[in-house]
């Protein structure tokens, strides 16, 4: 069950690394938050000639992943996470021009920030670090954020995903509020909804009319994956 | 079909004693349960998010459970008709079998300490001051007077004319009573209150400190200073949410809520005056100053203030200011005119509570840069010398009160408040009773006897390998349960419950944050003042929950800053004594409000590096021996290149 979770092999990546290539250093390094040797790494790999996209999905993610399982099950925690995710970001600093290069497209344009009337945003910054190491384009619009502002975001980026967080008992109704504001602006059909928070549940994702809610910065990242899998009414 | 329901609520421990409520279809069990006069505790505000409205269903119907019910209940009490009071609606009449916290009223609430009157640097001017004189009432029709301006003849001059209503009314008999000797009472030079005879022995004040977890209050008497009776008890308003956000969230953009939280405080704080009255035999009608100190949430809903922009970016209150009221006014049940006055609130969170802690522990006049940390759900922190004071307030939240934590409870009789590990664990329990549960110094204790004892890193994860270096006794108390490792405190056969008392992996996780919060708010001000810690002359701990923390443990889980164990003292409720400083001394209360208006606030959710700080403060002392070194994978690229 969720006993320690366990590394995750990427399947047939033998096949796509040349011939001796060794991952297993670079998912440690992930893993252990070594930033400087996960650049080292990835460095040799794209020196290496291996295709940008195997570098990520089989040298970058399974370390990132185990931590990420790791954090939602308790097992780490914040300090640590956060270690992972910058030794993360230095690997993919590396490969996102590559990427764009390739005409890669991002997994989607997810627009975040903390609620009007919050300013804490330590969990919001977590899961936009683990969002763009999934490959969404994020634009985090920081805390106290008003639902016009909001609005205005989502327009101008066409996004695909917004998310808002609330990490006060107070300030969650202003997650309603946000969402009313952009069903108001006629979006609400455009894009994803996500909530999430300390004192956000389900429930009030339910009832303030949100796609979805995520406990933790992994369950969002798998959740906002999932939802743009899902119809939706395309930008102008 | 009937719109109604009928629910009867059973008393766990006493069977017996029941009550019945007819409701509305789809009222939850909470809102019966207030309407029946059973206090049912939803510390989270009922969103939820903690387990302390958990009843059993005994007979009737009610809906499916919610997600809320099997996060916080788990799969097995909900099969065994356990349910969360406040996600519950009524769809049919049912009988459900209340669960009280036990014996909550052995809780430790802290009182005054020290008389602070002893304190030789304070001045008895209270304000209050009783004038025997004789008044003759007016005899010849031809003289152009009336009876009030005989009475102010023979006051001291400077005697404010300006006379309340209530005051006039009782002029014509008592002028008349005894052939005209009263006694007139006054406050700053105003007349409050007019007795027929001599009364000038009996003026009385009362000093109160209302914290979102507890009230605590004190009589004293005016003129010499003395401590007649001490009250306090448990915030009734708790039931409503245990911190001060779900507290500020129930009553946000809802009146009828927010009169709910004021009449519970009045209701409490006028229940303690009757008890003080009664024990220290004197009545309440010679009370007369009645001073009340409070956060700023606790301060607003005890004058009826909306405080739905109090919990919202810039968490600004409605008013800083020195206040004075007449009693009749809140209503406060004292001499009519009893004057209640309010400390001032510096910033934000930073309320009159602090500012009573300012003035009992005189950090202001401190030659060497001190610092004083209220600890509580929200941590305030003052620190500075006699050239400056600066404050902030760290957003700790309810884990150290023990709220969201599995087997977490206040401190009260039955509570583990005290950690020892050697070849086993020994837990010491409030009233030594067997242990039911755990309040936030247990905690704080046991995670840093974890520590020491190497059965938790500094990383705050409990050991998965090597437990064979454990003493046997103690590495047989890791568990690894589904949801993670847990800690057998006090197992099923020694606790008061009937399942062990247990520290999770998760619960660790909440003190992490609980003290990371604290502890950064320190730091934070010892950055912007640049202090290291050489130059910390002291930290002290203030407020009834700081009195119990070991500071050793405070040190080892990086609550407190890592300071010589002298430095780091204790100052007893020192929010209570401010507020007695206050009540006896006018001078004191003045002072306060100078210095509330030259304490420079620091938002610290507004500062870049406040994130920096926070995260750093989550880890504890001491070594990491679980999360591998980063040299790990270099080491085995060398070994592998070794190899080949």
């Amino acid at each position: 069950m969720s006993d320690d979770p366990e590394l995750q092999y990427p399947t047939g990546w033998e096949e796509r690394a040349p011939e001796g290539w060794e991952w297993e250093n670079l998912w440690k390094a992930v893993e252990t938050g070594d930033h400087g040797y996960t650049h080292d790494r990835v460095t040799e790999a794209i020196e290496a000639g291996i295709d940008p996209r195997d570098i990520l999905d089989d040298g970058l993610f399974p370390g990132f992943n185990l931590q990420g399982d790791r954090f939602s099950a308790n097992i780490i925690f914040i300090p640590e996470m956060l270690i992972t995710a910058r030794a993360m970001k230095a690997g993919l600093a590396l490969i996102r021009p590559l990427l764009a290069a390739m005409a890669v497209k991002p997994a989607g344009v997810f627009v975040m920030g903390t609620v009007l009337g919050d300013m804490h945003d330590i969990g919001q910054t977590i899961v936009s670090i683990m969002l763009e190491n999934a490959g969404f384009t994020v634009i985090n619009l920081g805390t106290d954020v008003h639902p016009d502002r909001f609005v205005e975001a989502i327009e101008n980026e066409k996004a695909d995903l917004i998310g808002f967080s609330a990490l006060l008992s107070t300030t969650v109704y202003y997650q309603k509020v946000t969402i009313d504001e952009i069903a108001k602006a006629g979006h609400r059909d455009k894009v994803h909804v996500l909530i999430g928070g300390a004192p956000t549940t389900p429930a009030w994702a339910e009832e303030a009319g949100a796609d979805g809610w995520g406990k933790d910065a992994m369950e969002a990242v798998k959740l906002a994956l999932n939802l743009m899998k899902e119809d939706r009414v395309a930008w102008a | 079909m009937s719109n109604t329901v009928q629910v009867t609520f059973v008393d766990q421990h006493d069977n017996t004693k029941t009550s019945t409520t007819t409701q509305p279809m789809d009222a939850t069990i909470l809102d019966a349960s207030h309407s029946a006069g059973i206090d049912i505790e939803a510390t989270c505000g009922a969103r939820g998010r903690c387990r302390t409205c958990r009843v059993k269903l005994l007979s009737g119907d009610v809906p499916p459970p919610t997600i809320q019910d099997t996060v916080q209940l788990g799969h097995d009490e909900v099969r065994e008709n356990f349910r969360l009071a406040c996600q519950t609606k009524l769809i049919a009449d049912v009988t459900i079998m209340s669960m009280p916290p036990k014996a909550e009223a052995g809780h430790q609430i802290l009182a005054g300490g020290e008389d602070v009157s002893q304190d030789g640097r304070m001045t008895l001017d209270s304000g209050v001051v009783k004038h025997l004189v004789k008044a003759v009432a007016p005899v010849e029709e031809h003289h152009q007077t009336s009876d009030l301006e005989e009475i102010l003849a023979v006051l001291p001059e400077g005697t404010d004319r300006d006379v309340n209503i209530e005051v006039l009314r009782k002029v014509p008999t008592v002028l008349r009573d005894q052939g005209g000797e009263m006694t007139v009472t006054t406050f700053n030079d105003r007349i409050i209150d007019l007795e027929a005879g001599d009364t000038t022995e009996h003026i009385y004040g009362v000093a109160f400190d209302i914290g979102t977890t507890s009230v605590v209050g004190t009589l004293m008497d005016l003129t010499t200073g003395e401590r007649l009776a001490d009250v306090g008890g448990v915030n009734p308003q708790a039931v409503y949410g245990g911190d001060l956000m779900s507290r500020i969230a129930y009553a946000q953009f809802d009146d009828k809520k927010l009169q709910t939280l004021r009449a519970r405080i009045l209701n409490a704080i006028n229940d303690y005056i009757k008890d003080a009255c009664a024990e220290a035999g004197i009545s309440a009608n010679h009370i007369y100053k009645i001073m009340v100190v409070g956060n700023s949430c606790m301060h607003h809903v005890f004058l009826g203030i909306d405080v739905s922009y109090v919990g919202l970016a810039p968490y600004a209150p409605v008013v800083r200011d020195l206040l004075v009221y007449p009693a009749r006014d809140l209503p406060l049940k004292a001499a009519p005119n009893a004057r209640v006055c309010l400390l001032p609130i510096v910033a934000g969170f930073v309320g009159a509570d602090t500012m009573a802690c300012v003035l009992a522990t005189r950090i202001y006049d401190s030659d060497e840069i001190r610092a004083m940390v209220d600890i509580g759900t929200n941590g305030e922190v003052v620190m500075g010398s006699k050239d400056g004071l600066l404050a902030c307030s760290a957003p700790a939240g309810p884990a150290l009160e023990g709220a969201q934590i599995r087997h977490g409870m206040r401190g009260a009789m039955g509570a583990i408040e005290k950690v020892s590990i050697d070849d086993e664990v020994h837990c010491t329990v409030i009233g030594g009773t067997p242990a039911i549960g755990l309040c936030g110094s247990g905690l704080i204790d046991a995670c840093a006897k974890f520590v020491d004892a190497k059965v938790m890193d500094a990383s705050g994860r409990f050991r998965k390998d090597g437990r064979d270096e454990l003493p046997p006794a103690v590495a047989a108390r890791l568990h690894d349960t589904v949801d993670g490792i847990e800690f057998i405190l006090v197992p099923t056969e020694d606790s008061g419950k009937d399942e062990p008392i247990t520290i999770t992996q998760a619960d660790v996780r909440q003190l992490q944050l609980a003290k990371s919060a604290i502890f950064s708010g320190i730091v934070m001000l010892q950055r912007v003042m640049e202090v290291p810690d050489e130059q910390l002359a002291e930290v002290m701990m203030c407020g009834g929950f700081g009195n119990y923390i070991n500071t050793q443990s405070a040190v080892t889980v990086k609550l407190l800053p890592d300071l010589p164990l002298e430095k780091l003292t204790y100052s007893g409720n020192a929010a209570l004594m401010g507020a007695q400083m206050a009540l006896l001394s006018e001078t004191e209360r003045h002072r306060a409000f100078k210095l509330s208006r030259e304490i420079e606030h620091v938002a610290l959710a507004a500062r870049m590096d406040f994130q920096e700080i926070f995260i750093d403060g989550m880890n504890f002392t001491g070594e990491n021996f679980t999360r591998p070194k980063r040299s790990d994978a270099r080491r085995a690229a060398a070994a592998a290149a070794v190899g080949d």
